[in-house]
């Protein structure tokens, strides 16, 4: 039995900042990550597996075999997935979780996503609520993350913006092409235009270098480690004090009680060759960090004599009010060619419509894409008439890939208790552990706000020129996906949320859930950002109400 | 797969992508791809392959008295055509419409997606649509 000051399950976007914090302080961290460490090479550029287009299978986990879910449609069909199908609601399981092969897009919530249900109302049969913080007290929170992660951006042109104390450490990428057809057309409507600002270093940044200005950042690992992840600046600083072991291929199997029912650790299996090894590990404070959907599973899968549903569970909330974001997206042909080959994969953004839009509740951003994969492009993209073989198929993609342009955006989701992570009751993964379930979908209203996103997604193509615009309406269904979020949420009322405003669960002194789970509504925007402001901001909360035993 | 289920597979797939100033489908290396993904991730698919390829090759000689990779371009395609739409006059162990459209998805696939798949040879179809053609992307793409 090995003992720790603090144990950190999953080591993706809020854990490894959570490992590093506590560690920096003094404590001996026990760092959790089920999937492996990943260079460059293991991801690849595989255009058919990978977390963008995952046709065959994942470049970044988890394994295809062994790791289902089960999943209930809306006529409640189960349906068994793998973690490359439809309906998994997969996110990357490696060291850096998806902060290893995401785009990096790196946005601050505004002020009103803290309290979203004061400033609409609560649609019927929704679980919408405020957060119990407001944007204030994350906003220190948020600069860390900027300046501890690294983050590009132009901290004055977007007027929608909740108010900064500093700028961002580095200034935009120099724009493309597309940036500066897309900003006219901006201006143009007078939606105000700017850079979307990324995890991703514009000059030499913490001793790595520039963005190269590739295409492949979303799904992949960066060529030059110029995309800011935890796995190459937080979790090496928690490595460097010495006091922080990460062990990776290691599946929390249970939080551990004693006859009291307080929190006394983990217990997990490392999966060495073909053999599985049990090994409990000890600590004063453990954190869940797995990502929305493992982490309410692991605290379901935790259940005992003393928390009969799970700790944290009294209220049946764990699980609940899963949601991620809807994504409208508008295909377009411009009228000439804007293709430049000049990465990263979004450009221009615009936060008009985040908020104020008149019967609407909520909103979302809108951002463009820069150089969809092809193979993208002709699976899911392609204008619904447009033959799928033959040589007008072929022309069409020769004549057309440099002119294609497509938005999309985020949609604030709102929230419904039913759509939820359960454990099921039959299926088990490789180590013998009961999958998570996931079954609901999104409240009606959320697809209301993507029908009217999509409306002004078409409008911005209209105004770059484009000469063809089409899309596909969305419908009502389950949300998660890799922006999963809300399983876990913090609260001040334990009947409505699960931990409180620190992530500590609701009934526990030492049992935190720290990541996306905690999110009571997810903002119109990529969360990353977010979820790495929460983990400064709980670590930092649990360092000093544990200090002591360090 | 028999060599005469090749010849037809090869003579479908240059109708999906035809030939013209740029490779066609089998001569950008979709043979390959299909050739690696029926003995990986479409391994359940292959007796299906089998059973559709005969058919396809059934509905020509009911039709023209002929193997299809033996008809011409105009011939083929009206073939194809009437197959994707469930006109056939052979016999089909299998559903003609849903065989063409899922075969019609791994040519694509094999045409658009990386090199190291088998297909898209030497980035061929990337060099006709004009992806990839940043500063960066070559040295980046050769990396792996």
């Amino acid at each position: 039995m090995q003992t720790y000051d603090a144990v950190v399950v999953g080591a993706g976007a809020a854990g490894g900042i959570v490992a590093a914090v506590l560690a920096e302080a003094g404590w001996r961290v026990l760092l959790l990550e089920r999937g492996p460490a990943l260079t460059f090479e293991d991801v690849g550029r595989d255009h058919l597996r990978n977390q963008r287009i995952s046709l065959y299978g994942h470049n970044a986990g988890p394994d295809s075999e062994g790791n289902p879910r089960v999943l209930v449609d809306p006529d409640g069909r189960e349906i068994l997935v793998r973690p490359h199908e439809g309906g998994y609601h997969n996110n990357a399981a490696c060291v850096g979780g998806g902060t290893r092969v995401y785009l990096a897009q790196a946005w601050r919530f505004m002020e009103q996503d803290f309290r979203m249900a004061s400033l609409y109302g609560v649609p019927e049969g929704s679980s919408l609520a405020d957060w119990p913080i407001t944007y204030a007290d994350l906003e220190p929170y948020y600069e860390r993350a900027e300046w501890e992660i690294g983050v590009c951006g132009d901290a004055e042109a977007n007027p929608y913006q909740a108010p900064r104390r500093r700028p961002y450490p580095m200034p935009p990428l120099p724009p493309g092409r597309l940036y500066t057809r897309m900003l006219r057309a901006l201006d143009t409507l007078g939606w105000h235009g700017f850079p979307v600002p990324f995890a991703i270093n514009s000059v030499p940044y913490q001793g790595r270098p520039a963005c190269v200005r590739c295409t492949h950042c979303v799904g992949f690992a960066c060529p030059v480690d110029a995309k800011n992840g935890t796995h190459n600046t937080m979790i090496p600083r928690a490595l460097a004090t010495g006091l922080c072991t990460l062990v990776s291929r290691a599946v929390a199997e249970r939080v551990d009680v004693n006859g009291r029912g307080d929190v006394i650790g983990v217990t997990y299996l490392v999966e060495e060759g073909s053999t599985i090894r049990r090994e409990v590990a000890r600590a004063r404070v453990v954190v869940v960090s797995c990502g929305a959907i493992e982490s309410a599973r692991l605290l379901l899968n935790s259940a005992c004599d003393r928390h009969p549903r799970g700790p944290g569970n009294a209220h049946d909330q764990v699980g609940r009010h899963l949601q991620g974001h809807y994504y409208p997206c508008a295909c377009g042909i411009l009228d000439e060619e804007i293709y430049d080959g000049l990465g990263p994969n979004a450009a221009t953004a615009t936060c008009r419509f985040n908020h104020g839009n008149p019967g609407i509740t909520g909103g979302g951003m809108l951002a463009d894409e820069v150089a969809t994969l092809p193979i993208l492009l002709w699976k899911s993209l392609l204008p619904p008439d447009l033959p799928r073989w033959g040589m007008v198929s072929k022309r069409w993609m020769r004549e057309n890939y440099r002119r294609f342009v497509r938005v999309m955006g985020p949609v604030q989701e709102i929230p419904s208790p039913e759509a939820r992570v359960t454990v099921d009751p039959r299926v088990r993964d490789r180590y013998g552990l009961p999958v998570a379930r996931l079954s609901g979908t999104t409240h009606p209203e959320t697809v209301r706000v993507a029908h009217f996103l999509l409306e002004r997604a078409q409008e911005w193509l209209r105004a770059a020129g484009a000469v063809r615009i089409w899309s596909v309406p969305p419908r009502l269904g389950l949300s998660g996906g890799q922006h999963q979020a809300g399983t876990c949420r913090m609260g001040h009322d334990p009947r409505t949320s699960v931990t409180d405003p620190y992530g500590r669960v609701h009934a526990h002194d030492n049992l935190y859930v720290v990541d996306a789970s905690l999110h009571v509504t997810n903002g119109g925007f990529n969360p990353v950002l977010t979820v790495m402001a929460l983990a400064f901001r709980c670590a930092e909360r649990i360092a000093r109400d544990h200090r002591g035993g360090g | 797969m028999t060599e005469v289920h090749w010849q037809t597979l090869r003579a479908v797939m240059d109708r999906v992508v035809p030939p013209d100033d740029f490779p066609g489908a089998w001569d950008a290396g979709v043979g390959e791809y299909l050739r690696r993904q029926l003995a990986r991730d479409l391994k359940h698919l292959a007796l299906l392959y089998d059973l559709g390829l005969e058919a396809i090759d059934a509905e020509a000689r009911a039709r023209h008295g002929s193997a299809f990779a033996a008809l011409t371009a105009a011939e083929q395609d009206a073939i194809l055509r009437d197959v994707e739409s469930g006109r056939v006059v052979a016999f089909w162990p299998v559903e003609p419409g849903r065989f063409f459209r899922m075969l019609v998805e791994h040519v694509q696939e094999g045409f658009y997606a990386d090199p190291g798949n088998g297909g898209n040879r030497d980035g061929v179809a990337w060099r006709m649509i004009g992806y990839g053609t940043g500063p960066q992307d070559e040295a980046t793409h050769a990396d792996v």
